[in-house]
């Protein structure tokens, strides 16, 4: 099993109410480290609806100015993690509306076939003793354990995230990089386990594709 | 690429074992990688996906390269920390004098 990453909920360390109670009374340390704990998924949340790091960065801002002069306005009726990301994704389709089309989440649909998750040629055909057992099967990496990437990997992986489509990026990014959990992801984001499985597997894919070819190029 | 292996699974012949009819093939497993990763495979199919996995050494090379791969991303949490936006702060400050 992988590691587990810890939970890192945008907006724990207190529970809704103090964090509510907080912020109306204008209580700046609550209030940074809400901010600091939040501004990573906020980021890659707007990301997806816009073209730039820059202009994401700008969305958070604004959603924030919202938050701390709309705070008033929190009924309580959902987590404050919720509310707080309906403003976010209202200000990014609003900046989107300017800037381009994102696809909605419904649109996922679960064929590995599309996209399959390893390159079709590296397994045995029909015509081969063990159809769809590996013709060229994976090699062990040197130790590329928990941060023993190499610089240059590292760049290569995170070059490799950033260029992945927007909702794969923004899945594995929630998930790997910045550690939440499915239940949290699927909820910030009103998508389905399914689908959220499907946009995660196909990212993981091929991000470990890429890293192959980077850390065994003999064999790919 | 390598010459075609004789076996599916490393140091088998396959005379040793008689793979069953509803087995997974290598191409289905990393497909089911992550719903196994996931916790979302029951039944026969967790069986399955199991079963193979105490066969098939490539696929636990497989399987340790996802795991490689997500315990690397894990290295790419930017710990910049980035500050809340001069107007953000003084709309903050304005609760705390009552003026929200």
């Amino acid at each position: 099993m992988p590691p587990e990453p810890a939970a890192a909920s945008p907006t724990a360390a207190f529970a809704d109410e103090q964090t509510v109670a907080a912020l109306r009374a204008g209580d700046e340390r609550v209030f940074r480290e809400v901010f600091a704990r939040s501004y990573a998924t906020m980021k890659r949340v707007a990301r997806t609806y816009v073209a730039s790091e820059a202009v994401a960065e700008e969305i958070v801002q604004e959603t924030w100015m919202a938050i701390v002069t709309g705070i008033d306005r929190f009924e309580g009726r959902s987590a404050l993690a919720t509310w707080m990301f309906s403003i976010l994704t209202n200000q990014a389709k609003s900046h989107n509306a300017r800037e381009r089309r994102a696809v909605p989440f419904s649109c996922v649909a679960p064929r590995a076939a599309d996209e399959p998750a390893v390159n079709p040629d590296r397994f045995q055909t029909d015509d081969d003793a063990w159809p769809g057992h590996w013709a060229t099967p994976p090699r062990p990496w040197q130790k590329p354990d928990r941060r023993l990437l190499s610089l240059e990997a590292r760049d290569r992986l995170k070059a490799a995230l950033a260029e992945l489509p927007d909702r794969q990026r923004l899945i594995v990014g929630l998930r790997d990089v910045e550690g939440h959990s499915a239940e949290e992801v699927c909820e910030l984001l009103d998508l389905s386990q399914e689908n959220q499985r499907v946009l995660l597997h196909r990212g993981r894919s091929r991000l470990r594709a890429i890293l192959e070819e980077y850390l065994d190029p003999a064999d790919v | 690429m390598h010459d075609l292996p004789h076996s599916p699974h490393n140091g088998h012949a396959a005379s040793e074992f008689d793979v069953p009819q509803d087995e997974v093939t290598c191409q289905q497993f990393v497909e089911l990688v992550t719903e196994y990763f996931e916790g979302a495979l029951h039944g026969r199919t967790l069986s399955q996906v199991e079963e193979h996995l105490v066969m098939c050494d490539w696929c636990v090379t497989y399987v340790e390269q996802m795991q490689a791969t997500i315990a690397s991303l894990g290295g790419l949490q930017e710990d910049r920390r980035v500050e809340p936006s001069g107007p953000v702060l003084a709309a903050l400050r304005a609760r705390r004098s009552g003026g929200a």
